[in-house]
């Protein structure tokens, strides 16, 4: 069973919320991301998101396109990055892990081999913000016919509309549900129908449902606490990040707090 | 494959928040073009305020010294100084028609910025320009002439400060604002339906080209040829050849300081498929799969990617892409300037300066009709610095 469902599950045994954290790959650098993945890990993060770093990240806010500059800036590509990944499974962290990232990055690699080398490493899931449904067969078909792919997240929008049956039909893992228009990062700026639109969700989905796009605290989510399944910081955990010298206490603190405070 | 694609290029690769959007906007484009009424409003503006039909001029002196007819279509006298007009006001009468009130642009050289900021004033709308804040150094008055249209003027810095970097910037603007936003893309390039609806309001520069043609010589060109950044002028040259399988459709890239170099805007010449801005196709490629800068005198060439129809065009074979260097460019355009009295834009002298080359293989009765996409009159101080040898701006 794929990693990313397993977890979910467990948490949802427990009838507790799922966390996801955001974290660019590559920063502070190789070693240091290593560590940062393995601290949240222990901190009880749920699955963690890496963000391989792409010259034009459209779909990013001002703060992930400066750690995904950084990062390229510093060398990091995706050969690394699966480096990385198989070290740390090799080190026996088994949390479930899911690229964020573009999907230029994929064809460049590959899609064969992209996904022939998830599977090697033990990548879980993939979020492909640039990759509408409407445009995913070919790379669907790929991970199809190979066992154990990583699982294709399905991203929803508050303007999905008429298109999230379409866009669940065959989802797996769990729904990404942008909180807000635009792109990653604009601090707690919900769109104006966000819980109206969490619910619509919820319904139609069969498989967990976590939120994303410009949450910083557990207090964020506090009024769709009973809609969602959990939820997803990505911009603000870079900040604290880079503010703090990607200081593992500092990780290991905001994933406790957060994970206590979201199920208190 | 659905009219989303051209072979294998095209596409919509978007995010999803854009999605009803692209499909809100296509209905809308195939509405207006199935209606005579949306045509008899956009050729009005193009007759009355832009200024059409352009004349095919014919070059006399420039064919007598190539030693074949060297016909000059020329868009650099449309209002504002280039084609990108035809499509703003395509696009904007559009966005008009599907209640938008407020539209936003990209530009590197600052030409599709002014177009679109004129079209805004015109037509009664809240209008911003993304623009790399290296572009905004090195084309001021461009800018200048933006805020005088009443638009605003907005910095990119974010990667490296220029054309697609500006054009990330108006995606994200765009995916936040769509519901009142209109995002008018100048090139032929971008998510499906763009890349269709810029041909669609560029192809007047062909419709005309051809029946003019026709009426001189009682035939078709032999070649018809035009430069290619993201592929607008080009689309536009081309369209209402692409069915007349005799005439030879040429494309012509910025080889910069020398494709040899890696500083050139050559998409085709050595890019790679890839995907970038929503669609599919050619793009200047690092080892990592990152997007490469582009390099060219002209900034309007400036642009690492091509639009998708051009990639078809290319591997269809039914237009040949080539590319021609910084210094090649600039010869030509001294020898408009001397030998016709025309200044064009650097952009253009890339086509002049093939069709020198081109001529020389072509008998006297034979013709190449040339988009002269634009007027030199926004390079001058880029002309003055390349010729004083100082280097040039960019």
């Amino acid at each position: 069973m794929n990693r990313i469902e397993e977890r979910l599950q467990q948490v949802q045994k427990k009838g507790e919320k799922a966390f996801i954290v955001y974290t660019t790959a590559g920063l502070p650098d190789m070693a240091g991301c290593a560590r940062l993945v393995q601290t949240l890990d222990s901190s009880g993060i749920d699955v963690v998101e890496l963000g391989i770093p792409f010259s034009d990240p459209v779909a990013d806010g001002p703060v992930i396109q400066a750690a995904s500059y950084k990062s390229i800036q510093q060398g990091t590509n995706l050969r690394k990055v699966f480096d990385m990944v198989a070290d740390i499974r090799r080190d026996g962290c088994q949390v479930p892990i899911v690229f964020m990232m573009y999907f230029n990055t994929i064809t460049y690699y590959g899609m064969e081999r992209f996904v022939d080398k998830c599977i090697e490493t033990g990548v879980d899931g993939l979020i492909v913000p640039d990759l509408p449904y409407e445009e995913q067969k070919q790379f669907q078909d790929v991970l199809d016919a190979k066992e154990n792919a990583p699982i294709l997240i399905q991203l929803v929008t508050p303007v999905s509309g008429d298109r999230i049956p379409m866009l669940l039909e065959h989802a797996r893992g769990f729904v990404y549900c942008v909180s807000s228009m635009g792109v990653t990062g604009q601090a707690a700026d919900f769109h104006r129908n966000v819980l109206s639109y969490l619910e619509q969700v919820k319904k139609v989905s069969k498989i967990p449902v976590m939120m994303g796009f410009g949450i910083r605290t557990a207090k964020d989510v506090a009024p769709m606490k009973h809609t969602i399944d959990g939820c997803i910081v990505g911009s603000h955990f870079i900040n604290l990040m880079e503010e703090n010298g990607y200081s593992t206490d500092t990780a290991r603190e905001y994933v406790e707090t957060f994970k206590k405070e979201m199920n208190g | 494959m659905s009219n989303r694609y051209y072979g294998e290029f095209g596409g919509q690769y978007v995010a999803e928040t854009l999605m009803n959007t692209l499909a809100e906007l296509e209905k809308a484009f195939e509405e207006a073009v199935a209606d005579p009424h949306f045509w008899e409003q956009y050729n009005y503006y193009l007759k009355e305020y832009v200024g059409r039909e352009t004349p095919l001029y014919y070059a006399e002196r420039l064919s007598e010294k190539y030693g074949t007819k060297i016909y000059l279509k020329r868009e650099d006298l449309n209002h504002t100084g280039a084609h990108k007009i035809n499509n703003v006001i395509g696009q904007i009468l559009l966005a008009k028609r599907m209640g938008k009130t407020k539209v936003i642009a990209e530009t590197g050289a600052g030409q599709h910025g002014v177009a679109t900021a004129t079209g805004a004033a015109l037509f009664n709308m809240k209008c911003k320009v993304y623009m790399g804040s290296e572009d905004i150094e090195r084309q001021h008055l461009n800018v200048m002439r933006m805020e005088m249209l009443g638009a605003e003027v907005v910095s990119v810095e974010s990667g490296s400060n220029t054309l697609k970097d500006a054009t990330n910037e108006a995606i994200r603007t765009w995916a936040k604002e769509a519901e009142d936003t209109f995002y008018v893309i100048g090139s032929a390039v971008g998510p499906h339906p763009y890349p269709r609806m810029v041909k669609e309001f560029q192809k007047c520069i062909s419709v005309e080209a051809k029946k003019q043609f026709l009426e001189k010589e009682g035939r078709l060109p032999d070649v018809v040829m035009a430069c290619v950044g993201g592929g607008s002028n080009s689309i536009g040259m081309f369209a209402d050849f692409i069915d007349d399988k005799d005439v030879e459709l040429i494309g012509v890239e910025a080889a910069g300081m020398g494709i040899e170099t890696g500083k050139h805007a050559s998409a085709m010449a050595l890019g790679r498929p890839g995907t970038l801005h929503g669609m599919r196709s050619y793009l200047l490629q690092d080892e990592d799969g990152n997007i490469q800068l582009a390099h060219s005198i002209s900034a309007g060439l400036d642009y690492p990617g091509v639009g998708p129809e051009h990639a078809y065009l290319r591997d269809s074979g039914r237009a040949k892409y080539v590319s021609i260097t910084d210094d090649e460019a600039m010869e030509a355009l001294a020898e408009l300037c001397k030998l016709e009295g025309i200044i064009p834009a650097i952009e253009s002298a890339h086509a002049l300066a093939y069709a020198f080359k081109r001529a020389k293989t072509m008998t006297k009765d034979q013709a190449i009709v040339l988009c002269l996409s634009g007027r030199g009159d926004k390079d001058v101080h880029t002309i003055e610095s390349y010729f004083s040898g100082k280097g040039y701006l960019n």
